[in-house]
């Protein structure tokens, strides 16, 4: 358990496995010494000086369920004999214990829940004592590694900083009781994180549904007087005013008034709940830079386990966070405050496959999907209305309905996908829950219209063949588990990294490909490739297939047309990067008018790629000049090569490293969307795929447009009487 | 290090006779000419090495190079990643030479992104120990720098120069006019009535110039009484049709 110490008397500690005795031997003795360790212990921790010329003295820090308590033993350099010095009474918290030594001297700082205490280790004298000031952090130190400094000024007058982790993940300094720093190191370890919209002032929604419940003279006064009431924030609104204004001026962000959290008119202000896989939750500040509003501990982890966080929901209506384990743990969370509102333990074994957000009677629900794909009865108003599609046990692809049966359902399995023997999945890409679509066609240079295949009931699954070194794309409708569209790529490492995206009408996918060209044997490729393909309804522009004009559709019966279903016509084409790509995820706007990017991680550079969708566009022409038609359209000449321009990085210098998944939310003006990476480090920004055309950017000057408009105004002053003094001079001037 | 890389290369040669041989391979960063100063270079600088199925990644060395060890036949894509500087592909093939018992042999090309694979460019040269320099294509710029509000830039430019000479002659001329000697200045005005140009300026400004050859304001209303003559007498000309409309409208 613990060897070491000074070499003067190093010592061999351990415990029985109860951990009700210590045993300690003095290397090079043969005899072992018995403690007995105070009842209830649950961990044993031995700090002793590491240096040759400090004295022979060592601490002994056991913790109970409740609090911690500390022995500090002193070794006999003649006669090897161990013997207790003194001991330190039993406080709450976990504590932590450091040794430090200054020559012969050895200190022991103890690191209460309140308190920093400094003791010397020839008695139990309290040699300094400071309170501690964590500044509103709740959490205590865990372990720590202290430095003490003998004051020469007085006789018994010291500094002791210390570093620290404490019990929510933080890394922080204390200097003197003082938090000189600290950081939010837990947050390397993020798993989940979701989107979650600043809860509205409850009053006023309540108000306002009062307002509609009674009758219109009673409302009215009910309103005039609401409005009354609001008088009273107005000499406080009208005192921000200069503050705002200046800093809307000098271009500074505005922060929050009086600290308190509200929603901003552009939609930028959002919060992100944040997941660790130490089991902490955080909630951070999107508007603000990301700073931190809250982080709690949802879930005590032993040693080495990790949350194995399987889906994550924030719900706009009650603004509460739905987080959902592997193991069946559940945690439910106020995203405003982090206050924990229910929580399920986690059960002794993996429960939980993944889960999925359905739509149900009683609105938007996180559904959890057994290990083999199994759901289980559900209550009718968390019975989902869409087909589920789930993994089977031996890695099928199973579409599952739910019939209703009184006042539950039962599932019914309504298709089965599955693979060709030897093939594993790698990638499924489902278009994103909020996509409004703008337009349903493209419209082309000479002015007619290629639809666009909006089918929602779609996912794209990659798999791959690690033997014969492939990867097959399959387009797939959930309603009936048919393969619309399908494509094999040879020649891929499925050793590397392979994703997929879906948005709209279109798809990309990234990969390592080698292979030979199929329409020219003579050529063969090498690098990191994407592809993307465009689904249209049907070749020909102007044409909208077998369906044609028919409002309703069914995916289950199709025989209306002989042909069978309508298939989708995909257009693909195929870009090298010069640089691998993964977590793939296309950027979301509110109405869906500006165009869509796709954002990346570079594992290899460390950042954060936007590539516009222009680029990727598989319509551009190969091997010769867009027509004007064509250019009119925005297409480019095809080039097969997409050198990334540090320009479309949008984490720019910064070394963002091990990012895992990017998420996206629109905010209210169309043309933003807002941007959360996490993994080991966090990032998030906005970006505008369409620029910034709803609101002035940074780069609008206000200072100028204020200078400019003065300096007009100063020289049609300054000029006046100069004008009309020449005009009433050549009035009176006689004709020549 | 050069003896080291031998010392190594021996070792793996003796080591292995029987299994897949494999070699080690030196990428170096170039001189000051081309990269001023390699120390500079970001600490996550590393150049990868990739084929299908095979993954080799190297950090930057303090000697300022990439090392790849056991490295197998084969053909690879050599890429350098780099936060501040990109540098140009290179395309690797290490073959098993034509005899037995030798070391591995390796050739260097620089390659084309998205062109044919065998489409290779300039030859580089692999040196002592399979060592071989890399080529810097330039800084990356992750800035596009914002257009600052510039006092001169926009005094620079030519509407407002035009406007500054002009506002310069509206109010300076009436200065020099008057600062005139009366001779000089009745000259001036003399030559001013037959300069045509100020004929037009003056219309414009309701100075009708009667001694002006051309009123420009006349002309345009279709006022003028002289045209209307040379107009009547042009009219019967060959083009009867379309010269009348012409002619007409003068006349109103």
């Amino acid at each position: 358990m613990f060897v070491g110490a000074n070499s003067a008397a190093p010592i061999v500690a351990w415990t029985d496995a109860e951990k009700s005795k210590l045993f300690v031997n003095v290397l090079g003795t043969k005899n072992r010494q018995e403690f007995a360790l105070a009842p209830g212990t649950v961990s044993v921790e031995i700090h002793a000086p590491h240096l040759v010329q400090s004295e022979p003295h060592f601490l002994v820090h056991s913790r109970t369920a409740t609090g911690n308590r500390a022995d500090v033993y002193h070794i006999n350099l003649k006669t090897n004999v161990v013997e207790k010095a003194y001991d330190l009474p039993e406080l709450a918290g976990p504590g932590a214990f450091s040794t430090s030594s200054d020559g012969a001297n050895v200190y022991f700082t103890r690191i209460t829940e309140d308190e920093m205490i400094l003791l010397s280790s020839a008695s139990h004298g309290v040699l300094g004592r400071w309170p501690l000031n964590t500044k509103n952090s709740k959490a205590s130190a865990v372990h720590a590694v202290a430095e003490v400094v003998k004051k020469s000024s007085q006789a018994n007058s010291f500094a002791v900083r210390a570093a620290a982790v404490t019990s929510a993940d933080e890394w922080t300094l204390i200097r003197n009781g003082e938090t000189a720093w600290s950081r939010p190191e837990g947050m390397s370890g993020a798993v989940a994180a979701t989107f979650a919209e600043i809860p509205e002032n409850e009053e006023l929604v309540k108000s306002l549904e009062q307002e509609a419940h009674s009758n219109p003279l009673e409302a009215y006064i009910h309103r005039v007087k609401r409005h009354i009431d609001d008088l009273q924030h107005l000499p406080a609104y009208l005192n921000a005013i200069p503050s705002r204004l200046i800093s809307s001026i000098m271009g500074t962000e505005v922060s929050a008034i009086d600290g308190k959290l509200s929603r901003d008119s552009f939609g930028f202000h959002k919060l992100a709940i944040l997941a660790t896989r130490r089991g902490m939750v955080y909630g951070l500040d999107v508007g603000n830079q990301g700073k931190i509003l809250w982080s709690r501990r949802a879930l005590k982890l032993s040693k080495g386990d990790s949350w194995d966080v399987t889906g994550i929901q924030a719900q706009e209506l009650t603004g509460r966070v739905t987080i959902l384990g592997s193991n069946g743990d559940r945690v439910v969370l106020e995203a405003d405050t982090g206050k924990i509102v229910d929580a399920v333990a986690p059960g002794p074994e993996k429960s939980v496959q993944s889960s999925a957000i359905v739509d149900t009677v009683s609105g938007q629900q996180l559904l959890p999907v057994g290990v083999d794909g199994q759901i289980g009865d559900l209550p009718s108003d968390q019975t989902p209305r869409q087909t589920v599609v789930t993994r089977g046990s031996d890695g099928e692809l199973k579409g599952v309905i739910f019939t209703a049966n009184g006042s539950s359902s039962y599932e019914t399995t309504s298709w089965v996908f599955t693979l060709p023997k030897d093939m594993r999945v790698v990638s499924v890409a489902t278009r994103p829950a909020h996509e409004p679509i703008a337009s349903i066609g493209r419209v082309l240079g000479d002015r007619t219209v290629k639809y666009k295949y909006l089918n929602p009931n779609t996912l794209v699954l990659a798999a791959v063949d690690d033997k014969a070194q492939t990867l097959s794309v399959y387009l797939l409708d959930t309603v009936t588990g048919q393969v619309l569209a399908g494509s094999k790529y040879d020649g891929v490492d499925t050793g590397k990294n392979i994703e997929c995206a879906m948005s709209e009408n279109w798809f990309v996918c990234s990969f390592f490909g080698q292979y030979t060209l199929r329409d020219d044997t003579a050529q063969s490729l090498k690098g990191y490739q994407i592809v993307v393909s465009d689904l249209y309804e049907s070749d020909e522009p102007n044409n909208r297939g077998p369906l044609g004009d028919s409002t309703q559709y069914s995916a289950l019966n199709p025989m209306e047309n002989p042909e069978g279903p309508s298939l989708p016509s995909v257009v693909s084409q195929t870009y090298i990067l010069n640089a691998p790509l993964s977590a793939l995820k296309v950027t979301q706007t509110r109405q869906g008018i500006s165009s869509r990017h796709v954002l990346a991680y570079l594992p290899e550079l460390h950042g954060i790629v936007s590539l516009p969708r222009m680029i990727l566009e598989p319509r551009r022409p190969v091997g010769r000049d867009p027509t004007p038609a064509e250019a009119e359209e925005g297409l480019m000449k095809y080039h097969p090569t997409i050198e990334i321009d540090p320009k479309t990085i949008i984490t720019h210098e910064r070394d963002v490293v091990g990012i895992t998944k990017i998420i996206t939310s629109p905010a209210i003006v169309e043309s933003t969307s807002l941007v959360f990476a996490f993994g080991i480090d966090v990032f998030g920004t906005r970006v505008a795929p369409s620029f910034l055309f709803d609101i002035l950017g940074k780069g609008f000057n206000k200072v100028t447009l204020v200078g400019t408009v003065v300096a007009i105004t100063a020289g049609v002053l300054a000029l006046k009487p100069l004008v009309l003094k020449k005009q009433i001079n050549s009035l009176w001037k006689a004709p020549m | 290090m050069r003896l080291l890389h031998h010392l190594l290369l021996l070792g793996t040669a003796a080591l292995t006779l029987a299994a897949p041989k494999t070699t080690t391979l030196t990428l170096l960063l170039p001189g000051p000419p081309f990269l001023p100063n390699p120390n500079a270079l970001p600490p996550s600088t590393h150049a990868t090495l990739s084929a299908l199925g095979t993954h080799h990644s190297a950090p930057l060395s303090v000697a300022n190079a990439f090392t790849f060890s056991n490295v197998s036949a084969g053909s690879y894509l050599l890429d350098v990643f780099c936060a501040t500087h990109a540098f140009a592909p290179l395309r690797v093939d290490v073959a098993v030479s034509a005899q037995e018992g030798q070391d591995l042999l390796v050739r260097v090309w620089e390659t084309y992104r998205g062109n044919d694979w065998d489409n290779k460019g300039e030859s580089v040269k692999v040196g002592e120990g399979n060592a071989f320099e890399g080529r810097v294509v330039g800084g990356k710029g992750y800035f596009v720098e914002r257009s600052k509000f510039n006092a001169f830039a926009i005094l620079k430019s030519p509407m407002i120069l035009l406007g500054l000479v002009s506002m310069g002659i509206f109010l300076g001329l009436p200065y020099l006019v008057d600062n005139m000697d009366p001779e000089m200045r009745a000259e001036w005005e003399e030559r001013q009535k037959t300069n045509p140009m100020n004929n037009i300026m003056g219309a414009a400004t309701g100075q009708s110039g009667a001694a002006g050859g051309f009123d420009m304001a006349a002309f345009l209303a279709g006022s003028a009484k002289k045209e209307d003559s040379s107009a009547e007498a042009v009219a019967p000309g060959p083009s009867k049709g379309s010269g009348n409309g012409g002619g007409k409208k003068g006349k109103r």
